[in-house]
């Protein structure tokens, strides 16, 4: 419905209360501290004040955060427990916090525990990764029969190497016959890259036929840290294989074991985080030596709870308006049907702070279109109560949950086109209904069967945007007016609307009542307005040729809002392309006779529409949105809003209830 | 079933129309490729580059939903075509010719948007919803040559 107003607060207070007011403000989680960064650097504040903060205890929360998110992930794989649908988190009051945590001192021992055991897992891990290599090492010369490293007897030399496949190694066999006929070559294995090969031979020839061999893109291997064959080799690390799987299996039972502390290990997490969140605050605060310093905005609603808090603490505050052209940051206040849309709202970009909440207005036609493109019985009620039970069933926050909430609307809405339409999962229940059990259901449409008469649908679309935009430049008339600038919501607005009723009364003044004089008002208003228009828009300008110029050119205006119409004639094509895909469905799915005929019936029935939906559901929500934010907010808004972030308990796994 | 020129050209619309598959197979995989990227970095961001990658997959529902309101009407589906003139058959080729072409176009170019639209959402996940507003804006034509093809459609007289 609207920004809520913020007040900037500031306040000073002694030194020995700082720690317990920021616990208390944290509690209250209504004060948004601002950064006071600029001030350092104002010559005014720097000789009083210094910067507060405490970033050493900051950082020693934040590596704790992260080994406790470590602990929390590895518990997370071992957690064999089921795990619930949607993740909510857990109420409990700040009491039962306190309790719980003072009770499981334990904790910090569990999670260093299970910190060690990851570690050791993980250097289990690297081991066997170790292995693994050296036995993919070993593996091409498990032939081999000569200890590995037996590189030398009393006369000759035994040389291990490898030989690129694609060497000949018959020429080099025969190469190496001329070069000496004391050297024994034995080519070991082969893979397709690669020849491993061992050569004994006298010492004394060794470099002359080593050289010989580099011809060949020979390079020796050596393994001069083992002992024995490879075979042999191989089999002792398989051996410790085994070891180390077995000692891997009695690390993670101990894990496993560990997994009933996670809840602990979570609430732990959270006060990690409150513990992190009131140090890192300090870094918004100013200091003097005995004195803190802090700003930031309140809305205007909390005021006085905040000042009941300051008065306990003595501190010396003040609240303050925020200047004209003062950005705040904004939080948007909604009634309960149009809260969840400031979602919507949000995901374009909250309003500038001279702007205006359009969630509320905006609310119903997003409804009314979203309905409108998936426009069926059948996808309507799916929408509706599986949002309703997922929002029955667990309290989901956030984004997520207000989605839920839209959609559950949405789902209303296109209930009700769809009894409008005639479309029950198209006509496919109608259909059904004859081809499997032969009833003739009388369900037919209430106002109109778009398929058949699409034009009808068509004009109602148009109509209705055309009722969009106009509230939309509403809107807009409505801020100028509220900023004192009547001329301009007259001009900008008022001379628009007319230029818009106008020509469509001249065309179409007949078509609504026949033999009126209605085409003859619509030509004279849109002269009247035509003229308008030229005189007006460019009254920014400088000159009078400027504003003339600027005045006729504004009239090519029209064009675009054309096209902002006829962009909803998407209303009626997204709703004609559900129906149609449920007809063919149903088309497709009655081809056979008998009972495999309608076991087919049944299986394109479930499976085709339950696509039909997804997909015509995800385009329902995207089209909508796009209605919204390319046409309506088009006319008016202006988003880049910071939004109101309160210096609040940012827990993950609990939500502390409201205590009464 | 007796083969008119009319009969023939009116089938070759319902095939172009569906044709704009065409353009959403190539659409959805230069989307998919881009999610492979980057499911290969997180791959919890499955279902968010799913949904991106499904848009540009409508131009081919599009395509065959017209097919099928031209085999509808000239009555293939019952098994027995109308018996339809050369001129009658032309008016359903030309009908098709928005949803077909303009289907296929656009398809391959809000691929392109979508595959953009993947990468926003590999590093800013939240923003997911601007993402498929960006490839939104480009189905529009798609949505208004499906409009153009089904109104010219079921304008056609037999």
């Amino acid at each position: 419905m609207t920004i809520v107003n913020m007040n900037k607060v500031n306040i000073i207070g002694l030194d020995s209360i700082k720690t317990e007011l920021i616990k208390r403000i944290m509690d209250l989680g209504v004060i948004e501290v601002s950064s006071q960064d600029p001030k350092l650097t104002d010559p005014e504040w720097i000789s009083y004040v210094k910067k507060d903060g405490n970033e050493d205890e900051v950082f020693s929360l934040d590596v704790k955060i992260s080994q406790v998110n470590e602990v929390l992930n590895s518990l997370e794989k071992y957690d064999t427990s089921k795990r619930p649908l949607f993740i909510t988190r857990k109420p409990i009051t700040s009491d039962e916090f306190k309790k719980a945590l003072d009770k499981n001192d334990g904790v910090s021992e569990s999670v260093a525990k299970v910190l060690e055991l990851n570690k050791s897992l993980s250097e289990l891990c690297s081991e066997e990764n170790k292995i693994e290599a050296a036995i993919l090492s070993l593996k091409p010369w498990v032939k081999y029969d000569i200890p590995l490293n037996m590189t030398e007897t009393k006369y000759t030399n035994i040389i291990m190497g490898t030989i690129p496949g694609i060497a000949d190694i018959d020429e080099l066999k025969s190469e190496l016959f001329k070069t000496s006929d004391r050297c024994f070559l034995d080519v070991i294995d082969s893979d397709k890259d690669q020849y491993y090969c061992s050569f004994i031979c006298l010492s004394d020839e060794k470099e002359d036929i080593l050289e010989l061999f580099k011809q060949y893109g020979f390079s020796p291997v050596t393994f001069k840290e083992l002992s024995g064959t490879a075979a042999e080799n191989i089999m002792q690390y398989e051996n410790s294989l085994k070891d180390i799987s077995a000692k891997r299996d009695t690390v993670e039972n101990s894990i496993r074991e560990l997994v009933t502390f996670k809840e602990e290990i979570q609430l732990y997490h959270d006060h990690l985080t409150i513990e992190r969140d009131k140090n890192k605050i300090l870094s918004n605060i100013l200091k003097t030596d005995t004195t803190f310093y802090i700003e930031g905005w309140v809305p205007e609603v909390c005021k006085e709870k905040v000042q009941e808090v300051l008065e306990e603490y003595q501190c010396w505050y003040d609240f303050k308006e925020p200047e004209e052209d003062e950005d705040f940051p904004i939080l948007l206040k909604n009634n309960s049907f149009s809260e969840p849309f400031d979602s919507i709202t949000e995901l374009y970009s909250l309003p500038a702070t001279s702007n205006i909440d359009p969630t509320a207005v905006m609310a119903p036609f997003y409804v009314l279109f979203f309905g409108m493109m998936l426009g069926d019985v059948g996808y309507g009620l799916m929408f509706s109560l599986g949002c309703y039970i997922i929002l029955k069933k667990f309290d989901i926050e956030g984004t997520f949950g207000k989605m839920l909430k839209v959609f559950f609307w949405g789902g209303l809405s296109t209930i009700f086109w769809g009894i409008m339409y005639g479309s029950w999962f198209g006509d496919g229940l109608v259909v059904g209904a004859r081809h499997l059990f032969n009833i003739n259901l009388p369900l037919t449409y209430v106002w109109v069967d778009p398929l058949k008469e699409p034009m009808t649908v068509l004009l109602v679309s148009f109509v209705m945007g055309l009722v969009h935009l106009f509230v939309g430049m509403g809107m807009s008339a409505y801020m100028s007016i509220r900023d004192g600038h009547l001329n301009d919501a007259l001009m900008d607005v008022g001379l628009w609307y007319l230029f818009i009723i106008g020509p469509i009364l001249w065309i179409a003044g007949d078509m609504i009542i026949a033999g009126s004089p209605l085409p003859v008002i619509g030509k004279w208003v849109t002269i009247a307005s035509a003229i308008g228009l030229v005189l007006t828009q460019g009254r920014a300008k400088p000159n009078i040729v400027g504003k003339l110029t600027s005045g006729v050119l504004s009239l090519y205006g029209i064009t675009g809002y054309l096209g902002d119409v006829l962009s909803y004639s998407r209303l009626l094509a997204l709703g004609l392309a559900t129906g149609v895909i449920s007809s063919v469905l149903s088309l497709i799915g009655s081809m056979g006779s008998g009972i495999a005929g309608k076991i087919m019936f049944v299986l394109v029935f479930t499976f085709g529409h339950i696509l039909n939906f997804a997909i015509n559901g995800l385009g329902s929500f995207v089209h909508s949105a796009r209605l919204q934010y390319v046409e309506f907010f088009g006319k008016f808004y202006e988003g880049g809003g910071d939004p109101f972030a309160p210096f609040t308990k940012k827990t993950k796994y609990i939500k502390f209830k409201e205590e009464i | 079933m007796e083969f008119t020129m009319g009969g023939f050209l009116a089938i070759l619309g319902a095939a172009t129309a569906s044709m704009a598959g065409i353009g959403s197979a190539w659409g959805v995989a230069i989307a998919g490729m881009a999610a492979g990227g980057v499911i290969a970095e997180d791959p919890k961001k499955f279902g968010p580059t799913l949904m991106l990658q499904a848009l540009p997959g409508t131009q081919g529902i599009y395509g065959l939903l017209i097919a099928f309101i031209i085999m509808n009407k000239i009555g293939v589906l019952g098994g027995s075509i109308a018996p339809l003139t050369t001129a009658q058959g032309l008016m359903f080729l030309a009908a098709s010719l928005p949803s077909g072409i303009t289907g296929t176009v656009s398809a391959v170019w809000q691929g392109k948007v979508a595959a953009t639209g993947v990468q926003l959402v590999g590093k800013r996940p939240e923003e997911i919803a601007k993402a498929m507003v960006y490839a939104a804006m480009v189905e529009t034509y798609a949505v208004l040559a499906l409009l153009a093809s089904f109104l010219m459609v079921n304008g056609i007289q037999i």
